[in-house]
């Protein structure tokens, strides 16, 4: 038997060499409709936003060069500048630096942490063997599905002055047009979306979570506590570090339920990055593509960066890596 | 002509047969006659086809079914008396600018599109739009046909860039039930500051959440106080804000002091997000709004029993905002003699009757101010007025919609953050030069 097949071996590998080749184009081919949506819709959308950054562009005239003017608008404050008497007014769009920057950070800090605690919290009790936990899943998860232009307009009516919040709980804060709690209105109602998706993730994390590990943790004596804090915690830092990961990034990009509830207001107190890119790109009746461009590249290092940090510190704080 | 055409036929036919019958008959040579009469017929349905048929885009957004009903009945009664032009009805849903200026952008803009007075120097700056007056000389329309503040506002360098479609004007909405209970005469056109103060004075009620006025922090409502106070938003060549002047700051005064007393209020401290539902339900006595209230009222508050009268005047007379859209021609139009074709059918005074009769516009027209519709419907009728007296175009120049949100913002900080007007104004006016000084 050997020595029959030992003289076909080579032509066999031809014939494979031939079938892995047909393979591949095959799988480029069915890869080409994407590929092409990828390389114009994405990658060019990208380059050409990046060139645009460097110039200035209000859509209705072709774009200038402009180096790194637009960059320096977005990045500077006027008061940083002594103005004497009548000199002209340094140009510089102080909203980047004084708000949007600040509520990004401020967003970012109080919602990433809160949304990833719910949703473990959540899954550890899903994943407990409690009555209608399926039907709990399921609730707990429908935010997610649901459209988040129309969370957002739910929740302008839970939170109107004369809205189901303010009656349960016998307020009177006026949750949307008071500069004080519009940002904390916001962040509530992405706690509520995403926690959700969260939740899941986690879910399928515990469940990878060998039973012996459990089953040993169970026989040395631990508490319910103590098998939370030093197993399951440990044993999910890489879901962890997807969730938190995804979180920074969601919540640097927040946009949507700003544009719905607030519209950056009142008086700014929820403008992030991204509504200020949309400001500047599509809504001031002076349209400041350029500049828009430049503070999305300025957000897309930030992210950049953060991520690699939060990495930095989730990956070296343990021993467990993926 | 089909049946004609059928019996020409048959006729053809039965010569065939009769020839094939009978040849060398004369009267198969009288039979030929009808079959060259029969080329002509088909010689003229050649002649229709090849003659070339304009297309004219025309988009804008769409307000309601109902009015791109109207909309596309009044192109259709165009299409039939125009059959050399077709007009291509393409509304945008959504961001009507976003969309439109990424168009011009991408040099696919529609050869007519909606322009808003509010961003009508942004479009005159870039030159995007065609100048109409050698066209409207075509038709032999005048400039001075139309409401001249309307027409003037969509000048620019002597010359005219879009027909105003229709407009709107601020009028004062009262409660006549709420009147007579507080035992008050309603509102006429010649009231003042004064008159006005009172009335909220008598007409509020804070524990029953009633209110005399709406004074909501909104940069559409706001400056007719300014104007009535003798001042302006902006200086006539819009390179600086008068937001700080004393005249402005003064108004700001007078229309925070509203809120200040509770004799007003914001939409919000009812829970509302628009004044005009907060005086449907009749917790405001009296709003400023436009006439687009009217059919708004008549839909979701048909009960309500309100009246309109032109804004009261200030210290220094009248004052009002004018809301308008006008049509106007892409540069790169291809077909600008049948895109102005349409445009003068649009805003012809008929067209305009009829829109007009329909209630959901007023007309631009400066003939149809004596018309039944405007004599039967008093409500109308003082919103058109207020385009006669003291009226300006609701246009802050290139930084537009940085007026209107520092204007917003300067109302909010006085009514959110208690500071005081003079502060808070010249703040906002200081956000404005910051802005103008981006320009250059």
């Amino acid at each position: 038997m050997t020595a029959s097949s030992a003289p076909l071996a080579p032509a066999l590998t031809l014939r494979q060499k031939a079938r892995r080749r047909r393979e591949t184009l095959t799988a480029y081919t069915f890869l080409l409709p994407y590929l092409f949506i990828f390389l114009v819709f994405t990658v060019f959308s990208i380059g050409y936003a990046f060139y645009l950054s460097f110039t200035r562009y209000n859509l209705l005239s072709p774009p200038q060069w402009w180096g790194l003017e637009g960059y320096r608008r977005v990045l500077c404050v006027e008061s940083w500048f002594p103005r004497p008497e009548g000199a002209p007014r340094p140009t510089c769009d102080d909203l980047f630096i004084r708000k949007a920057l600040p509520n990004t950070f401020k967003y970012t800090a109080i919602v990433v942490p809160v949304q990833t605690i719910i949703s473990l919290v959540l899954a550890f009790a899903m994943d407990q063997k409690i009555r209608f936990r399926r039907l709990f899943r399921t609730i707990f998860y429908l935010p997610s599905v649901t459209s988040s232009v129309v969370i957002s307009l739910i929740f302008v009516w839970l939170f109107s002055p004369i809205g189901v919040i303010n009656q349960i709980f016998r307020l009177n804060i006026n949750w949307l047009n008071d500069p004080r709690y519009a940002f904390y209105t916001i962040m509530m109602v992405n706690i509520f979306t995403t926690s959700g998706t969260l939740m899941l993730i986690f879910l399928a994390g515990l469940q990878d979570i060998p039973t012996a590990l459990y089953e040993a943790a169970a026989i040395d004596g631990a508490n319910k506590f103590q098998i939370f804090r030093y197993i399951t915690i440990p044993m999910l830092r890489p879901v962890i570090f997807f969730v938190v990961t995804v979180g920074i990034i969601g919540c640097f990009q927040v946009f949507d339920q700003i544009y719905v509830m607030t519209a950056g207001g009142p008086l700014d107190s929820t403008t992030t990055i991204a509504y200020l890119i949309y400001k500047w790109a599509f809504r001031d009746t002076t349209v400041k593509m350029g500049q828009a461009s430049a503070a999305a590249f300025i957000l897309a290092l930030i992210i950049f960066i953060v991520t690699l940090l939060q990495r930095r510190i989730i990956e070296g704080s343990g021993t467990v890596s993926q | 002509m089909k049946t004609l055409r059928m019996t020409m036929v048959l006729m053809a036919i039965v010569a065939l047969i009769l020839a094939a019958c009978a040849p060398a008959t004369p009267q198969v040579v009288k039979e030929t006659v009808e079959v060259e009469k029969q080329v002509v017929v088909t010689q003229e349905v050649v002649k229709e086809v090849p003659a070339q048929r304009a297309v004219v885009r025309l988009s804008g957004w769409a307000a309601s079914p109902e009015e791109t009903a109207l909309l596309q009945s009044l192109l259709l009664d165009f299409t039939a008396e125009n059959p050399d032009i077709v007009v291509k009805y393409e509304p945008i849903t959504g961001d009507f600018w976003a969309t439109l200026k990424t168009s011009i952008a991408a040099g696919t803009e529609p050869d007519i599109y909606y322009m808003d007075i509010f961003q009508f120097p942004a479009f005159v700056q870039d030159d995007v739009m065609l100048p109409l007056d050698d066209l409207m000389a075509t038709t032999g329309t005048k400039k001075e046909e139309f409401i001249p503040s309307l027409i003037d506002a969509f000048s620019a360098n002597g010359k005219v860039y879009g027909i105003p479609k229709d407009f709107n004007t601020l009028g004062l909405f009262y409660n006549k039930d709420l009147f007579a209970q507080a035992g008050l005469a309603e509102p006429t056109d010649d009231w003042t500051w004064d008159d006005l103060k009172t009335a909220a004075e008598k007409l509020s009620n804070p524990a029953n959440n009633i209110y005399g006025l709406g004074v909501p922090a909104d940069a559409g409502r706001f400056p007719i106080f300014v104007f009535q106070n003798g001042g302006s938003i902006m200086t006539p060549d819009f390179q600086d804000t008068l937001l700080d002047s004393p005249e402005a700051i003064e108004a700001g005064k007078f229309y925070t002091s509203f809120r200040a007393e509770k004799i007003g209020a914001i939409p919000a401290d009812v829970g509302e997000g628009w004044q005009g539902t907060v005086f449907g339900k009749g917790q405001f006595a009296m709003v400023y709004e436009g006439g687009w209230l009217i059919p708004y009222l008549k839909q979701q508050f048909p009960n309500i029993n309100y009246g309109v009268v032109v804004p009261p005047a200030g210290p220094k007379g009248e004052g009002n905002l004018i809301f308008t859209v006008a049509y106007v021609i892409s540069k790169n139009s291809k077909n600008p003699e049948a895109a102005w074709r349409v445009i003068n059918y649009l805003t012809s005074e008929a067209a305009q009757r009829k829109v007009m009769e329909s209630g959901f516009a007023l007309p631009t027209r400066l003939s149809l101010q004596e018309s039944d519709y405007l004599k039967t419907n008093p409500a109308s009728a003082a919103i058109f007025r207020g385009a006669l007296q003291g009226a300006r175009p609701f246009m802050w120049g290139l930084v537009g919609s940085d007026v209107n949100d520092q204007m917003t913002k300067a109302l909010e900080r006085v009514y959110l953050e208690n500071q005081s007007v003079e502060e808070s104004f010249k703040q906002a006016a200081e956000a404005i030069r910051q802005k103008l000084a981006e320009l250059k």
